[in-house]
Parts: structure tokens; C-alpha cells; sequence
């Protein structure tokens, strides 16, 4: 196959279209900024899909289980021992996605003879003050995204993660008009809602495209509300602890949101 | 072909034995084997050499767990500011006599290990699993023990919410052996002393040690630290000339406070000096 590379590029080709198919019904992850910290949310029925890492790092995940797993387990295992070995101030997201992860990803990728890591993630590191959160989303393919941040200018507020590119775009238009990075908790959470329903009715009804209107996500979200739980955590601004990542329940949320 | 073999190795407490992981990586030393004895060369006798005083109880307001801060080499202090009561996690407390340097890394190996725990299987290490880790520690480190460098004898303090929730105190040997303790526990070279005081204090005292207020329970503490000092002089005690006082910290069901020296300069003033 080496020395075809018309057939590489070909297996290449089929294999992504394969694993865009298998992320497609993956329900959204919003990970918004706000005045104390950033908060993640998802909306889901069976498996948990935010988690820690470290303790400014969290990650919120679709895909395989087993690909997240394996994929949570080494961005544990670096980052812990380099809070080991150094302290936990030498942890930077920036290095475990760029240097560790996104190399191992990008050859799982490219080798076509080999299993590739059906799993898309969104990471994020909470700085000391807003303009100093780091979000970043990592494909499978090894893919690095800021939502338009650069590197000399990395001010972002927020990141998402969604099955499809349509309904991530939607979801990242919304944020970008509706968020602002000093909302209060109750603001930021009820953007994040808004914008997973946004983000869940694009997956549901792939055919329309442009936001909903207001009435349509309410609608949207006390039906899926419903019948699935919301799954939440926040890493916390408060350098006072050195730990920030904090899971929240759903019964705390529900009385935070607007009808 | 060879076909790769599927394994099972990850996950169940393997993957999450943070030591384990850092021996892999070459971070953390290995295992030494004690010395086999030889015929026809002296054998070098191990001196325990846990050159402090700390001590816990259990009091009204949860565990109160006290050092004192000098480090010593010898006859020499080294140090009259040492911090032998460390924080591991938001409940948990491990103070330490013997050697700094080996006592401080396992403290760090600890902390290490409980959040990697937690991080890794999405559940908090249970106090049995917390305490056992400890003992592991300390079992790995006996080859050095006996090689005459390195002994460690901690005392580890926590708050359990299984089955009830309660505080709990434990005492190690320099083997790795747990004890857990009713009422309170004591290290290092000025123990015998603090043992004594608060085996009187507890049952011919005012009151018994768990039925102490705070203050009372500080009081208590900076007594017992003091009277070591007297006769031992690799306990610092109280320094009235440099103002040096005791670390003392309570691990109670909302966490660990660290008592300000401010608070216990006021009880020492009215109940010691």
C-alpha cells in the first residue's frame, strides 16, 4: 500500500468518512467560560461524559468508550506525572494536547492497518482570569481547534463539541452572540443549555439549517429535559484549592434554570 | 504471524496504582531489599532515629493532630521551622517523624496516589484503601530502613463518612504494620512522654480526651509537646524566645483547619506559659 499512495490516500478518505459516521449521533458538549470559572455541560441518559484530569483540566468527550478511556487514562497518567516530577503549576494543557496527545492520535490515524481513536474531545484549563482559560477541541485524526483564538491572541470563552460540523458551527454561532465570558453561573448555565439544545435539534433534523428560533429551543429543552439528566461540572476560579474540578448534580441545576 | 495478545491488565487497581506508575516511568526509586546477614561481617544495628514529637487525638471537634518543628542531624538542629503535619487531601492528614527527606516524598506520593485514584476510577479512595497505601509505602521502604537510612514512623488522621461517619486515627511501625487508634497516638523520639501525659489526661483528667473543647484540646497538645521537649532535645516544643509554636491541625468532618499561630499563641500564654 506504500507504494500506492493512491490507495492510501483513499483509506484514508474512507476511514474518516466511517468515523464521522460513527460520531454523528454524539450529543453536544458546551464548555462555557464565566465570571468564576468554566462550566461544561452535556444533557445525556447513560454514560458519563465529563470528566477530570487534573487539577485546573477537564475533558468532556463522544465516541467509543473504549477510545475515551484509553484516551482519559494517558491524559491522566502525563499530567499526573508531571505534577509529580515538577509541581502542579508545570501541568499545561497547551503541552499534553499539542505534544502528547495529538502526535498519538494523528499515527492511530494514519496507520491504516492499525485501529484509529474513535473519539472526539474538548479540553479546558482555567486560568486566573478569563482572558487566561485555555479550551481546546482534538479530533480524531489528531486535529487541533480553538474556536478562532490564536496563538498570539488565545482569548476564547468557550468551546464545543458535537457529533456533526453543522451542528457544532450552530452551536458556536449562538455562543458567540448570546455569551458573554463575566455572566454570572446562572447565565452561563443557561446559555450552555441553550446552546446543547441548539446544538441536539441540528442532530435531530439534519435537513434544517440556520438557528432556531427562541420558542423552538425552549420547546426543545423542557421535552429533553424531561426524559434525560443533565450532566455537569465546573472547574472553579478560586485558586484558594488546589483542586477545581467540582461535578454538580442535576437536582442543584435544575432550579437555576429559566423557563 | 504473531497475534497480539489482548490483555486485561488495565483498570482494576492495577492502572491505578499511582506508585506502580511512577516506577514504570523510573520516577520513584524501587523496592530495596534488606541486607542479608553475612557470616564474618558486623552487621550494622538499626538505629531508629525519629528525631521529633508529634501526636494525635481524637477530641470533640474531631482529630487534633500537633508537631513540633525541629529538624534535626545528630546534636544539631538544623532547622527550628519544619513542617512535619501535612495536608494529603481535603480530610486526610499525615504527620511524620523520622528522616525529612524520604517522609516528605512519600507524603507527596500519597497525595499523588489518592487523586490519581480518584481521577482514574471516578470513585474516592476508600479510608481502608488509604490507609493500606501508607503501609505499602512504608513496606517498600524497609530495605532502606535496614540499610540504616531512611526510617519513617508516621501517624495518619482522616475523617470517614462509611459506614458512619467518624474520624479515624492510625499509627505505623517503620514496618508498614497499622494500628488504629481509639483515643490517641504518638512518634518519635519524645513520645514516651506525650504517651504518658495523655494516657493520665484521658483517664484521670478532667475530662477524657474526646470529650474536649477545642481550646482544651490545644492546651492539651502544647503541654504535652513542652514536657517532651523537656527531657528530649530533638523536640522543639514551645520556643518562647523566638515565638516558635507548634503546627497544629484539626480533621474534622468539614475538612482540615490549620489552627492560626495567632490562636495558639492565646492558649499557650493562658494555659502553658
Amino acid at each position: 500500500m506504500i507504494e500506492e499512495p493512491y490507495r492510501w490516500v483513499e483509506a484514508i478518505a474512507n476511514r474518516r468518512e466511517y468515523i464521522e459516521a460513527q460520531l454523528a449521533p454524539g450529543s453536544p458538549i458546551a464548555a462555557v467560560g464565566y465570571r468564576d470559572g468554566i462550566l461544561f455541560l452535556t444533557v445525556g441518559q447513560t454514560r458519563q461524559k465529563l470528566f477530570e484530569i487534573y487539577d485546573r483540566i477537564a475533558m468532556g468527550a463522544i465516541g467509543h468508550p473504549g477510545d475515551i478511556e484509553r484516551l482519559r487514562m494517558a491524559a491522566i497518567e502525563l499530567a499526573s506525572t508531571e505534577g509529580f516530577t515538577r509541581s502542579a503549576a508545570d501541568v499545561s494543557l497547551r503541552r499534553l494536547v499539542h505534544y502528547s496527545l495529538s502526535p498519538v492520535m494523528k499515527s492511530a490515524f494514519e496507520q491504516v492497518y492499525g485501529a484509529p481513536y474513535l473519539a472526539r474531545m474538548l479540553f479546558a484549563e482555567v486560568g486566573e482570569s478569563p482572558n487566561e482559560d485555555l479550551f481546546l477541541r482534538v479530533e480524531y485524526d489528531g486535529e487541533i481547534a480553538t474556536n478562532g483564538a490564536t496563538y498570539a491572541q488565545a482569548r476564547q470563552d468557550f468551546a464545543v463539541l458535537s457529533g456533526t460540523r453543522q451542528s457544532r458551527e450552530l452551536m458556536e454561532a449562538f455562543l458567540k452572540s448570546q455569551h458573554a465570558p463575566d455572566a454570572s453561573f446562572e447565565l452561563a448555565l443557561n446559555s450552555a443549555l441553550d446552546a446543547w439544545s441548539i446544538g441536539h435539534i441540528s442532530l435531530q433534523a439534519s435537513d434544517a439549517n440556520g438557528q432556531p428560533d427562541q420558542a423552538a429551543v425552549l420547546k426543545h429543552r423542557q421535552e429533553q429535559l424531561a426524559i434525560r439528566g443533565i450532566e455537569a461540572a465546573v472547574l472553579e476560579r478560586d485558586a484558594s484549592r488546589a483542586i477545581r474540578y467540582r461535578s454538580l448534580s442535576d437536582t442543584e441545576l435544575r432550579s437555576l434554570i429559566h423557563e | 504471524m504473531e497475534r497480539s495478545s489482548v490483555a486485561f491488565d488495565q483498570n482494576l487497581s492495577g492502572a491505578a496504582d499511582f506508585p506502580a506508575l511512577l516506577r514504570r516511568k523510573g520516577l520513584l526509586a524501587s523496592v530495596a531489599i534488606p541486607p542479608m546477614p553475612q557470616a564474618g561481617i558486623p552487621q550494622k544495628t538499626w538505629q531508629p532515629t525519629e528525631a521529633t514529637t508529634i501526636l494525635a487525638f481524637k477530641f470533640s471537634g474531631g482529630v487534633l493532630v500537633a508537631g513540633d518543628r525541629r529538624a534535626t542531624a545528630g546534636n544539631t538542629v538544623v532547622y527550628d521551622r519544619a513542617d512535619k503535619v501535612l495536608e494529603i487531601d481535603r480530610q486526610s492528614i499525615m504527620a511524620i517523624a523520622g528522616v525529612p527527606a524520604t517522609a516528605w516524598e512519600m507524603a507527596r506520593v500519597l497525595e499523588h496516589s489518592f487523586q490519581y485514584f480518584r481521577r482514574t476510577q471516578l470513585q474516592e479512595m476508600s479510608v481502608d484503601g488509604k490507609v493500606r497505601a501508607l503501609s505499602k509505602l512504608l513496606r517498600d521502604n524497609f530495605g532502606f530502613v535496614m540499610q540504616g537510612v531512611g526510617v519513617v514512623v508516621p501517624i495518619f488522621a482522616t475523617y470517614d463518612s462509611h459506614p458512619k461517619p467518624e474520624a479515624r486515627l492510625y499509627f505505623y511501625d517503620a514496618m508498614g504494620a497499622q494500628f488504629e487508634a481509639a483515643d490517641y497516638a504518638a512518634t518519635g523520639s519524645g513520645s514516651p512522654a506525650v504517651r504518658g501525659i495523655l494516657y493520665y489526661e484521658n483517664n484521670w483528667g478532667k475530662k477524657p480526651l474526646h470529650k474536649l473543647s477545642e481550646e482544651e484540646a490545644v492546651s492539651v497538645a502544647l503541654r504535652a509537646l513542652d514536657t517532651a521537649a523537656e527531657s528530649d532535645t530533638s523536640t522543639g516544643g514551645v520556643d518562647r524566645g523566638g515565638k516558635i509554636y507548634p503546627i497544629i491541625k484539626i480533621v474534622s468532618r468539614e475538612g482540615i483547619t490549620t489552627l492560626p499561630e495567632s490562636k495558639i499563641a492565646a492558649v499557650f500564654k493562658e494555659t502553658v506559659a
